[in-house]
């Protein structure tokens, strides 16, 4: 109490609290403009932070399958029954040229079996994925956009996705195909198209 | 009509092509309805507002345990809280640190979106840290309290030592926001070393380094914290100014160096006398030669870096597509990579990419100026401060490293004798056995 009773009478402040609380009030003055700045910025549209696949942009080389930092990947394929042909030689289903059509694992293009297909009427099958077995690997939707309609695609489970501030399979991504979405859309599926 | 099929797909094969609707819509017959498949929307509202109102109120609580209650146990608490919710069940994203990215990059590009929360993440530890000090890394961030959980004890390095490694974290800084700014990558997200503890899975190579980490700050006090973090960095520019000082007693100092010792981020400063051996002339000489060097030396920071801004440019996907693309043109005979393969399946256009390529470099030489400039500034600033000597009369916190950890609050013996001691235990106990 003393030492600022005569530190009081010499002058009101001494330089060395006058430098620190006008560089105070600067710091907390650029704080609140640049808060000011941005927050006008980001009351402007919703924010986009949810990561999703363009299906019309995917080239399913197979990265969504290895980088996502989970360990079995947030990539999942997703199927538009009403874009599918019900095809019974299905290319997503069957690999190319196999002899015959039945269910054997030499077969069949999903290599975890996450594809399953019920007959409806003749010639048709409705087609189904076990989300839980995929793996995101883009076989079936490669055999798909290549022989077929192209109704399996790729989606990121949005309720697996960790939301990672910057997904590691876009980063990656040969044809930049993953892209931040709000969360109105996030899912591009390819019925609505 | 297997047959037929097989035949039909053959020489569609033969031309590859995307979503086409090469089979007509089945006509069924059976009455079959398309099955109604509904995928899981992410919960953004509800966790988003959890998080910022726990941020809030967690650096609320340390507030109260450090300035009001003086409890290293309410903070270690905290901590705790901090890995299990924000650490592991939040994994980590969004956080205060990474949060850095998103703001520069909303600040510099229109076409990027900042989410309100995010905003919020970020300026909410800022402006905790000008009212009350870096409330934030001591309990609250996940990764500073999983280093405080698990540190036992503190190997001082040698102020020469820490002074110079306490620069990391600006160049650390610096480089964010080139590649923020110029939209190449977010570098904090990848190299973070504890997301993949929290997410018990990830980059090996970061996850070995966030192991080595750990396994560090056993021994040594927060090395993240102290050497690595650009958020702390940040943080440390407003807790220097802050409004409130954290100070180690209510009772007065006795000038007894208990806490310095025991302070994991050697941020309380030992008492010194304000005269010294060296003329005052002497003194005021070197000041004004280290004020000058600071334009010097941010001048020149600039310059080095923003030389370097081609060669830093290749951490952008479409610069470094564009480098591969001149090397597969130069040695044709070389496998091609993924890229290159995709560029040329989806028929890209060199001259358009050359162009945005362009673009991007004028950006990274714009911005590597920028930051070059900034780390260069603060050596020299770093340089100055060193050069001034201060008079203290007792142990003072350095509100700039201190982050909060309350460890000053149990070694200090003036806080002991309305706490818990063995004299104090003793006299509790005889008084029970009286009654």
């Amino acid at each position: 109490m003393e030492k600022k009773d005569k530190d009081q009478l010499k002058s009101p402040m001494d330089r060395r609290d006058f430098l620190r609380t006008c560089s105070a009030f600067v710091a907390g003055g650029v704080a609140v403009a640049s808060g000011g700045l941005l927050a006008a910025k980001a009351s402007a549209k919703e924010g986009e932070v949810f990561w999703q696949i363009d299906p019309y942009k995917c080239t399913q080389c197979g990265r969504c399958e290895t980088d996502c930092v989970l360990t079995v990947s947030a990539v999942k394929c997703f199927h538009a029954n009403k874009v599918c042909g019900y095809c019974d030689l299905c290319g997503g289903y069957y690999r190319p040229n196999v002899k015959e059509l039945n269910t054997a694992a030499e077969n069949m293009m999903c290599p975890t079996g996450a594809i399953t297909r019920e007959f409806v009427e003749e010639p048709y099958f409705e087609y189904t994925i076990d989300e839980d077995l995929c793996t995101g690997c883009g076989k079936c939707v490669k055999g798909c956009t290549s022989f077929g309609n192209g109704s399996l695609f790729l989606q990121i489970d949005q309720e697996k996705c960790q939301q990672c501030n910057e997904c590691a399979i876009a980063r990656v991504c040969p044809s930049d195909a993953i892209q931040r979405v709000s969360n109105a859309h996030a899912y591009k599926l390819k019925d609505h198209a | 009509m297997r047959k037929t099929l097989t035949i039909l797909i053959g020489i569609i094969y033969s031309f590859q092509a995307f979503a086409v609707a090469r089979f007509p819509k089945p006509d069924f017959t059976s009455g079959y309805q398309y099955p109604n498949i509904v995928h899981s929307a992410p919960y953004e509202l509800f966790w988003n507002i959890l998080d910022v109102v726990l941020l809030v109120g967690m650096m609320g609580l340390v507030v109260w345990a450090a300035y009001r209650k003086r409890s290293r146990t309410i903070i270690l608490s905290m901590s705790l809280v901090s890995v299990l919710y924000f650490g592991f069940f939040r994994s980590g994203c969004v956080c205060s640190v990474g949060s850095i990215q998103n703001v520069v990059t909303a600040a510099v590009s229109s076409d990027y979106h900042l989410p309100w929360y995010v905003l919020l993440v970020f300026l909410l530890p800022i402006v905790f840290a000008l009212l009350f000090g870096r409330v934030f890394c001591s309990g609250v961030c996940p990764l500073g309290a999983l280093q405080e959980l698990v540190n036992v004890r503190n190997f001082r390095l040698s102020r020469a030592v820490s002074a110079t490694l306490t620069m990391i974290p600006w160049v650390y800084l610096a480089f964010t926001i080139l590649y923020a700014a110029t939209r190449s990558q977010f570098l904090i997200c990848r190299l973070d070393p504890f997301i993949g503890i929290f997410r018990l899975g990830g980059d090996l190579g970061v996850m070995s380094f966030g192991i080595v980490l750990l396994v560090m700050s056993l021994f040594i006090g927060r090395p993240f914290c102290q050497f690595l973090c650009p958020y702390g960095a940040l943080l440390s520019v407003f807790s220097a100014l802050s409004w409130k000082k954290l100070e180690m007693t209510d009772k007065g100092c006795i000038n007894c160096a208990l806490c310095s010792v025991s302070c994991p981020v050697d941020a309380i400063r030992p008492p010194q006398d304000s005269k010294t051996n060296e003329e005052r002339k002497k003194g005021v000489k070197r000041i004004i030669l280290f004020a000058l060097l600071l334009p010097v030396f941010t001048l020149a920071g600039s310059v080095l870096v923003g030389s370097q801004s081609d060669a830093l440019s290749l951490a952008h996907k479409d610069v470094y597509l564009y480098e591969m693309l001149l090397r597969q043109e130069a040695q044709p005979e070389l496998e091609e990579p993924l890229e290159v393969e995709t560029f040329h399946a989806l028929g890209g256009d060199m001259e358009e990419l050359k162009a945005k390529v362009d673009g991007i470099r004028s950006d990274y030489s714009f911005y590597a100026y920028l930051v070059g400039a900034l780390i260069g500034f603060v050596i020299g600033f770093k340089l100055l401060k060193l050069s001034l000597k201060r008079g203290r009369k007792t142990y003072e916190i350095d509100m700039a490293r201190c982050t909060l950890c309350g460890k000053c609050f149990n070694y200090c013996p003036q806080n002991q004798s309305t706490r818990y001691t063995i004299s104090n235990r003793k006299t509790i106990k005889n008084e029970k056995t009286i009654s």
